[in-house]
């Protein structure tokens, strides 16, 4: 596999070497979406092993249908969307496997916060709080806070309007604002 | 900025720090990839015409032809209104409409904080605080509306979301807690 300076290279350049032939060039856009896809993730997903499970999947999937992006300029865009759907059957099937091991995963959760020292606490805490919002209502907040996103492209990338993202943003603030709150007077 | 508010920014920071993925990721990506089918050129051309022939382009008209499509498009747009207005989907029964200006009302004794969220106001807890009526648990708020169809709902105590008992719930299922619609027709 050769190195691949990607930097000049738009990403529709690189989309139409790689549906030139050039399977290599797709490490390019692999290098660079990895990161921020994999933060979406993680924080979706919660632990970075299922994070890498359904970005590798996205990634896979986005090459395998790569003619299907006509739009090569905005690759990054639609590859969210891809991780975003990754994101929802990976969740799904976790959440069906984790309530046959786990009953109080809250509880759990807030002993682990705990025993830990302040700054892992208040990162745990931070994750606990987010793990407990709605997938819905998580997806839709860190499109919006944490990948800054406008709600147009949270429109094309979820398929959810405008109206109700900006429902499961508020919704998801006013949680966590109360799961925090929750968490710190423990 | 509030107690809560400043958690919450303090939240979103710690959220965009970035992670650590394995250092062997884009290798197992690139050998995955490799160990597949490649994406057919041909194939992109296909989606191309197909994503061309979905967009929307200027169309020439002559001024006859351009008479005959207004009059196709206003009959369209009255047989719509009038199947809509048939099947009852716009009673404001939620509220009191006064021309543009619309109350809400909702009773919550037990309140001591009741905001209105809606599609008007992109559902912010802050635009719209309810005014408790004097003794009686009744929790009021005026609104000026545009006609058309709102989402709405009642936030109760900071936290708790309530759609409106007098008003038609929301038709989709597309939120995950209860809404409310009303819709302001032309007054």
């Amino acid at each position: 596999m050769g190195i691949y300076d990607v930097k000049g290279e738009s990403d529709a350049v690189l989309v139409e070497r790689v549906l030139a032939g050039e399977t290599d060039a797709y490490a390019g856009l692999v290098a660079r979406y990895r990161d921020r896809l994999g933060r979406y993730a993680v924080r979706m997903l919660g632990n970075v092993a299922d994070a890498e499970e359904a970005l590798q999947d996205a990634f896979v999937r986005g090459y395998r249908s790569l003619a299907r992006c006509t739009d090569p300029d905005r690759f990054g865009a639609w590859l969210f969307g891809i991780l975003v759907n990754r994101c929802r059957t990976l969740g799904k099937q976790r959440a069906r496997r984790h309530n046959l091991v786990v009953h109080n995963e809250p509880a759990v959760a807030k002993a682990a916060v705990a025993h830990s020292e302040d700054r892992d606490a208040t990162r745990e805490a931070i994750e606990w709080a987010v793990a407990q919002i709605s997938a819905t209502n998580r997806e839709a907040f860190l499109l919006k806070y944490v990948e800054e996103l406008s709600y147009d492209e949270m429109t094309v990338i979820t398929g959810a309007s405008v109206s109700a993202l900006k429902m499961r943003v508020a919704r998801a603030r006013e949680d966590l604002r109360r799961l925090l709150a929750e968490v710190e007077s423990d | 900025m509030t107690e809560g508010n400043g958690r919450l920014e303090r939240a979103i920071d710690a959220l965009k720090e970035p992670v650590q993925l394995g250092h062997t990721f884009d290798q197992r990506v690139m050998a995955e990839i490799e160990s597949g089918p490649e994406p057919r050129a041909w194939a992109y051309r296909f989606w191309a015409i197909l994503d061309w022939l979905k967009r929307g382009r200027p169309v020439s008209v002559s001024p006859l032809g351009g008479l005959a499509l207004t009059a196709g498009i206003a009959l369209v747009a009255l047989l719509g209104r009038s199947m809509l207005e048939s099947e009852g989907q716009s009673t404001p029964v939620a509220a009191a409409a006064y021309g543009s200006v619309v109350q809400f009302v909702i009773v919550e004794p037990a309140a001591t904080a009741v905001s209105l969220v809606g599609d008007f106001n992109d559902w912010s807890a802050a635009a719209n605080p309810m005014q408790r009526m004097a003794g009686n648990g009744v929790w009021s708020v005026t609104v000026p509306l545009t006609p058309g169809r709102y989402r709405y709902a009642f936030l109760v105590n900071g936290s708790i979301w309530l759609s409106d008992p007098s008003a038609p719930p929301t038709l989709d299922d597309e939120f995950g807690r209860p809404g409310s619609v009303v819709t302001i027709g032309e007054l």
